[in-house]
């Protein structure tokens, strides 16, 4: 036959503090345990937080006398549990009274965060208080001092504390390595318990996008611009002339926003141009963008072009000097003019003739010279 | 005729495997981004360089340590060092400003990640630690413990620059995937 046998152990123990919400966590418990060396079984019952009642559980039959203020009936055990426990709600209501409801605010839910080209976002679900602005803080803590100092939590840079109920963490999630994030709400006074994202986020595990270019031609030059993702991106642009087997070209671009010159095209083929970015910082690649192609024009028009050219080239060769002679001519005439001798002063005779006179007939050359140089004479 | 041949095929082996041993080694940080950690300490070490309660003395002894590793011993002393840092400097700093210790978390966590890199570079390859390596990481860790915790922490903080001014210089070439 077994019969319990109840005592008081041990001095009272102060109650700890506790917050409104916590008497409910603690229960009535009844545990058990034994010894191989003890005759009897122990069992402890806790009765509340103030003391600790010892009862044994005896073989064999109570001996009245044996053992003070015995108590065998197990009904009266759950009646003195239950006033211990309607005991306990009164004392805990008190400081609910006194101080009016403290962390009532319910803690932020639905953490998640949504990471698009390296870009992190924590996002959560409102805590809504009508005509109260909410604030929230967001808190966290990376592999590092996850492992190494595991009290350490970091405020967020730009969400310390932040109206909306989303933070771009991207400044805080630095590294590599797993980070884990805790979110809570502050409405005036109240403050709501802390809430935290269930799996750690590691950047890595961001969507890559195919990235945007614009493939455009400058006469025969390909040009490509590609939009501008971060100091983290760099980009993988390929080049093929569309045409079987042709030979794709590969170019790596680290500079953002402003055109790159990829190539010459030859007249009358058709490129293509595809893109893909790689972040060095995780070791990933997007996947291609689609291909886009460009066509140049053939070589008709460079002919005609040459044609003219050669034609105009042709008529300036012969323009060129007819005006130039033309010139000429114009200047001769007006600056250095052709002198003419008059008639009156031209001699007829031949100058031989005069000089061939023999001396019998000196007086006739003479006078046929005096007769023609008189008027010379004359006129000089 | 046969023996030049054979001997011939042996340097072209001998050359073969040195040259892919010596790769081996170059390409340990693949996806590093040392520059952004640069960055990172570039905005934090006048304040933390400032601290420095010491400024005559140095834990990393440049010119006695690392300036002497020779390429072979430099997986094991970046390995070495990485474990310095985070396991010794890190932890025995107390950080109170919150914008310090954002930047002092990016550069820590950012040594978390080269350490998990080069463990993985340890298994392919053998990162073998040879006397000179250990030598030099035993007078950095002297240079270290003569000093008192939080004013070793710092000035070890205060050379970061140092150090990955070295691991870029070592680890260079690596950007061919």
């Amino acid at each position: 036959m077994q019969y319990w046998v109840w005592t008081e152990r041990g001095e009272p123990h102060s109650p700890p503090l506790l917050s409104c919400l916590g008497w409910l966590l603690f229960l009535e418990q009844f545990s058990l345990h034994g010894s191989s060396d003890l005759s009897s079984n122990i069992c402890i019952l806790k009765q509340g937080w103030l003391r600790w009642t010892e009862c044994f559980i005896l073989e064999g039959n109570y001996v009245p006398g044996r053992d003070e203020s015995a108590k065998t009936d197990p009904l009266v055990v759950l009646e003195e549990i239950l006033t211990s426990l309607i005991m306990w709600f009164f004392y805990a209501l008190i400081p609910c009274l006194l101080i009016g409801g403290v962390a009532v605010l319910p803690a932020p839910q639905n953490l998640s965060v949504q990471s698009t080209n390296m870009k992190h976002l924590l996002m959560w679900s409102p805590v809504i208080v009508p005509e109260e602005i909410t604030y929230y803080f967001v808190e966290y803590q990376g592999e590092y001092e996850s492992l190494y100092m595991s009290h350490i939590w970091i405020p967020s840079s730009w969400c310390s504390p932040t109206e909306g109920p989303e933070c771009d963490i991207t400044d805080d999630v630095t590294a590599t390595v797993p980070y884990n994030l805790r979110v809570r709400a502050t409405v005036g006074a109240q403050t709501s318990a802390w809430s935290t994202l269930q799996h750690p986020f590691n950047r890595n595990s961001t969507i890559l996008t195919p990235p945007v270019m614009e493939v455009t031609k400058d006469g025969f030059h390909l040009i490509i611009k590609l939009e501008d993702l971060g100091p983290q991106f760099e980009f993988l642009v390929a080049y093929w002339r569309r045409e079987p087997g042709a030979k794709e070209h590969v170019k790596v671009v680290k500079s953002r926003g402003i055109p790159v010159h990829l190539g010459t095209m030859e007249p009358g083929a058709a490129y293509c141009v595809k893109v893909r970015t790689f972040v060095k910082a995780i070791g990933r690649h997007s996947p291609f963008s689609q291909a886009e192609c460009v066509k140049v024009q053939g070589e008709t028009l460079p002919l005609a072009l040459a044609l003219f050219a050669f034609v105009g080239f042709m008529l300036i060769l012969v323009v060129v000097p007819v005006s130039v002679w033309k010139m000429g001519r114009l200047l001769r005439y007006s600056c250095c003019p052709v002198v003419v001798l008059p008639d009156t002063l031209k001699i007829t005779n031949s100058p031989q003739k005069l000089i061939s006179c023999r001396r019998e007939e000196v007086e006739a050359c003479a006078t046929a010279v005096l007769s023609s140089e008189e008027p010379f004479k004359a006129w000089i | 005729m046969k023996a030049p041949c054979v001997s011939l095929w042996l340097v072209a082996a001998v050359f073969f495997l040195c040259s892919v041993r010596a790769r081996g080694l170059r390409r340990c940080l693949i996806s590093m981004d040392l520059h952004h950690i640069e960055e990172a300490f570039q905005e934090i070490k006048k304040t933390i360089q400032a601290k420095d309660p010491f400024q005559n003395v140095t834990i990393l002894s440049t010119s006695e340590t690392l300036h002497r590793i020779k390429p072979l011993d430099v997986c094991c002393m970046t390995k070495n060092l990485l474990a310095f840092y985070v396991d010794k400097v890190f932890k025995d700093h107390q950080e109170l400003n919150p914008q310090i210790l954002r930047k002092i978390s990016s550069i820590a966590n950012s040594f978390l990640y080269m350490q998990k890199a080069l463990r993985q570079c340890q298994e392919q390859r053998q990162c073998h630690c040879r006397d000179e390596a250990t030598n030099a990481t035993r007078i950095i860790h002297s240079n270290y413990d003569q000093l008192e915790a939080p004013s070793a922490a710092i000035k070890s903080l205060g050379e970061l620059d140092v150090f990955l001014a070295w691991i870029d210089k070592n680890h260079q070439g690596t950007s061919a995937a």
